[in-house]
């Protein structure tokens, strides 16, 4: 769990540290480096996916729709 | 190294596109920069070229980035920032017990390291006399060129008299540090001049010519009941 926020910070700060620099005009906005901001924005969204239910509140929310189904069948 | 020196970086950081960014801001501040992805890169580089300072990235291939700084310390004491997206106290005390100057949580604005960056060697440039170096100090917007014998603000010069000149120039080689009144004087009336609580009057004089809003000072802060202390505007 530490380990997985420790890698969500390192790709947001790749992403922020450049979108950050393209405003500053220090650093052009290039497809590559764009690319490379969407890559490690893509990474995070990765990891959020890996978090345990229980982190998101996707369990709690879930369940009760899941366990409502299977009644209205019977 | 000389004060006209450009200092230099060495970044130590294992993800190229951070490196990229914090290079090109470094070098627009007149920085030259190196760089390392991984420990052992990080070490040779730092015992063949002799950096002025090192920002470095607690997690990395090779040898983490504490088994760097215990490395490095070992061959020479420069200041050394640590960048960690790993923010726990532990990894504070460590990166302090080590001896890091400073350290930055990541993510971090790039700009906000580079202040750092300034910060940190203007703290570790000793000794901080005023003047005769030959060396222009700057403080957010102010420029003190000792050569000409000149203030800038914002690019404009602006008009001190000696001693307010010099009192300038004893604060902004202190940036960050409080300095006492007594301090202030002996620094500044090493050529026998006399003064006590015109200090006070001084940097009233000083606040009305440099601060963008002299009510509110944003670079030469009082420190009630000891003294004054020159800092970077936010």
């Amino acid at each position: 769990m530490t380990s997985l926020i420790h890698e969500i910070r390192n790709h947001l700060a790749v992403a922020i540290a450049n979108v950050e620099a393209f405003s500053d005009g220090v650093l052009e906005p290039s497809p590559a480096r764009l690319r490379a901001v969407l890559q490690a924005l893509g990474e995070v969204e990765a990891l959020l996916r890996d978090l345990p239910a229980e982190a998101t509140g996707a369990a709690a929310a879930g369940t009760p729709e899941g366990s409502a189904a299977p009644d209205r069948t019977r | 190294m000389t004060p006209t020196t450009p200092r230099t970086i060495l970044v130590v950081d294992d993800e190229p596109a951070l490196v990229d960014v914090l290079e090109h801001y470094l070098l627009e501040e007149g920085f030259v920069v190196l760089r390392a992805g991984d420990g052992p890169t990080a070490v040779e580089l730092f015992t063949e070229q002799r950096p002025d300072l090192v920002l470095l990235d607690l997690t990395l291939p090779g040898f983490t980035g504490t088994e760097v700084l215990r490395r490095i310390r070992e061959i020479r004491d420069v200041p050394v920032i640590m960048l960690t997206a790993r923010v726990s106290e532990v990894d504070r005390v460590v990166g302090l017990e080590l001896g890091a100057d400073d350290y930055v949580g990541k993510p971090f604005s790039p700009r906000e390291v580079v202040a750092r960056v300034k910060t940190v060697l203007r703290r570790a440039e000793r000794p901080a006399a005023p003047s005769g170096e030959g060396q222009d100090r700057r403080v957010g917007a102010i420029v003190i060129d000792n050569r000409a014998h000149e203030v800038r603000v914002g690019g404009k010069p602006v008009s001190l008299t000696p001693t307010q000149f010099k009192i300038l120039d004893v604060l902004a080689a202190n940036v960050g540090q409080t300095l006492t009144r007594n301090q202030i004087i002996e620094r500044v009336s090493s050529d026998g001049d006399v003064f006590d609580r015109t200090l006070d009057r001084h940097i009233a004089n000083l606040r009305l010519r440099i601060e963008p809003d002299p009510a509110r000072p944003a670079y030469i802060v009082t420190v009630f009941g000891v003294g004054y202390k020159m800092v970077e505007p936010t």
